[in-house]
């Protein structure tokens, strides 16, 4: 299982430069250069398809192997985020290290589940809907949703008065935040390895 | 830990007895198994190793862990 998931992962390695090459080219000439072609090029566009959706398949199947497997997880994302365990003050160190990423990625979550739940809404009411006769509302709520689509109602909904300033939860894509989770988490670990070693010099 | 306990300060002699044998960070780091960082860290003060990693230092030089490590007291 180990040598098959060292091939797997080294034809994912090798194929992601094709793909991302793949990407530009497909950005900058778009799709229709191929719905035209005819040939050795349409079969050149089919073959690539090919290549690419077993390169999704191969991914998938590795994140999932990530999930399961502790020894490919050491292997793969030890190297990704530069953790190195070389002797027993390193292995301290990292421990030091990933205790205060984990503490702060979680600060961060739930600061960022205050900020999708809270919901703010600034509007002016039509003068025959007047409450006491006061048309200006504000409106305060705290929603959860477990569906995306769900929400996206209800901000359809209150987009129906005349809006003043609308907050329904953050404006950033959830794939965005995760993206971000990810880059804080390699970078956050290193800044704070870097100054645990910093404060090991200090002393001396 | 009681508040009105003072601070134990561990100091070395490894810097004293690496010294006495001619041998570099990098030499005694190889064989003791750890990283040059390692030893840079323990004859700074800034880590004080396992007693695993004592024990082997200790029987790397021949001696006992009371020769290389000590303690003194510090006023808080």
């Amino acid at each position: 299982m180990k040598k098959l998931d060292s091939i797997l992962l080294k034809a994912f390695l090798y194929g992601l430069p094709i793909v991302i090459m793949l990407g530009i080219f497909s950005y900058f000439y778009g799709l229709g250069i191929f719905n035209q072609a005819t040939g050795k090029v349409k079969f050149l566009y089919n073959f690539v398809g090919l290549i690419f959706a077993l390169w999704m398949l191969l991914s998938i199947y590795l994140c999932v192997r990530l999930m399961v497997s502790g020894s490919l997880r050491n292997k793969v994302l030890a190297k990704l985020t530069f953790i190195r365990e070389r002797d027993e003050r390193e292995v301290m160190l990292t421990g030091k290290a990933t205790k205060t990423t984990f503490l702060t990625s979680l600060a961060i979550l739930i600061f960022l589940f205050c900020l999708s739940c809270f919901q703010v809404s600034i509007y002016r009411l039509p003068p025959a809907k007047a409450v006491d006769g006061k048309t200006g509302i504000v409106s305060l709520g705290f929603g959860f949703n477990l569906l995306e689509s769900s929400k996206q109602a209800n901000a359809n909904k209150t987009l129906k008065e005349r809006d003043i300033f609308t907050y329904t939860g953050l404006p950033v894509s959830s794939t965005a935040v995760i993206l971000l989770l990810i880059i804080w988490q390699i970078i956050s670990y290193n800044c704070s390895m870097q100054r645990l070693v910093k404060n090991e010099h200090k002393v001396t | 830990m009681s508040k009105c306990q003072p601070r134990l300060k561990i100091v070395n002699r490894l810097h004293v007895l690496r010294a006495e044998r001619r041998l570099t960070q990098e030499q005694l780091a190889k064989e003791i198994g750890v990283t040059r960082a390692t030893i840079v860290a323990i004859e700074g003060g800034g880590y004080n190793p396992s007693l695993e990693l004592a024990f082997r230092l200790a029987r790397y030089f021949k001696t006992e862990i009371k020769a290389i490590f000590s303690i003194e007291e510090e006023e808080r």
